[in-house]
């Protein structure tokens, strides 16, 4: 098994998941307390700001938007 | 489940392995429990992978689907079916149990090994927040599973006796959610739900890994897994068995015993 920070992430979603647990840690960690603060009433867009953030930094580090 | 099967002190000539794959359970069978084993499988591919000098006992391969048993199975002809880890695929769980039951000599025994319960619970809800959350709705990306409490029921319904179901649970950590749904992935367990959504939106994909780890997340940064195994033995009945006795026909008081 591979994990993310070992070896070199190859295929486009290996890249997404070093990115999102690696390169934007902090920003996903935002996201995730967020959604555990709301996570009993949940709705869509709660926790829009944050993913936002989150999002931004993947595009970024993915060098590609979607 | 091969303890399980050595509990039993009997030796077989004959045991069925229903949904066997490639053998992983029959290969720890040995020549003092059973002289053969036949497994079956509806992947043909999967069954014969393994040659038969990797088996410790004489092997026969059937291709057919286990739902439709009894068409390659005859009636009452089998000493002992063992199923390990393939029920949980199976669409008609209640049909199967009975075509197992039929397919059993009286006083056959039946041992199953699937996952249900709580299994993956911390991936389903993940991905439920995160659909909820980014996309407005929800769709299945965990198939369905059994409790073990229907399980005994199911087996009871079926009319297996002598009963034992049991769970066992499994915490697996991985570093990220990532690397479980790659496990999954190369384990054949991926989501194979029928209409299911065929997709799933990066965005989604990423809020649910942030999801997982924020929520589920060990303190040394890993996530678990979790996976419930259901062990079930039922007998089919026969009249050497013994049985409960009739209400009321007990001939000691208990009050001088206790």
């Amino acid at each position: 098994m591979s994990s993310p920070g070992t070896s070199p992430a190859t295929t486009p979603l290996k890249k997404l998941a070093l990115h999102s647990t690696v390169t934007c840690a902090a920003q996903a960690t935002d996201y995730g307390k967020c959604i555990l603060a709301t996570y009993t009433d949940i709705k869509k867009d709660a926790c829009k700001e944050e993913f936002a953030k989150f999002g931004a930094c993947l595009r970024e580090a993915m060098k590609r938007r979607w | 489940m091969i303890e399980r099967l050595l509990d039993i002190k009997r030796k077989f000539n004959s045991v069925l392995d229903l949904g066997s794959g490639p053998g992983h359970l029959s290969k720890m069978l040995e020549p003092y429990m059973t002289q053969k084993v036949v497994l079956l499988d509806s992947s043909e591919k999967l069954l014969k992978r393994d040659p038969d000098s990797e088996f410790e006992v004489e092997v026969e391969r059937i291709h057919a689907d286990e739902e439709r048993l009894l068409e390659v199975v005859p009636k009452n002809s089998q000493e002992a079916i063992l199923s390990c880890m393939s029920l949980h695929w199976v669409n008609d769980l209640p049909g199967i149990l009975v075509q197992i039951k039929e397919a059993l000599q009286p006083d056959g025994v039946f041992l199953g090994a699937l996952l249900g319960g709580d299994t993956l619970f911390e991936l389903r809800t993940s991905l439920q927040l995160a659909e909820a959350e980014r996309e407005g709705g929800i769709s299945p990306h965990v198939s369905p599973m059994t409790d073990s409490r229907d399980m005994s029921n199911l087996m009871g319904r079926a009319g297996f006796t002598l009963l034992t179901v049991d769970v066992d649970e499994v915490k697996v950590n991985y570093p990220s959610m990532w690397e479980l749904m790659d496990d999954l992935r190369d384990m054949g367990e991926s989501n194979a739900v029928v209409g299911r959504r065929h997709i799933i939106h990066r965005d989604t994909l990423t809020a649910a890994a942030a999801i997982y780890q924020a929520m589920h997340q060990n303190e040394d940064g890993s996530v678990p897994a979790t996976f419930q195994v259901i062990y079930v033995i039922g007998w089919k009945p026969a009249p050497s068995q013994p049985k409960a006795l009739e209400r009321g026909t007990g001939q000691t008081n208990l009050k001088e015993v206790l």
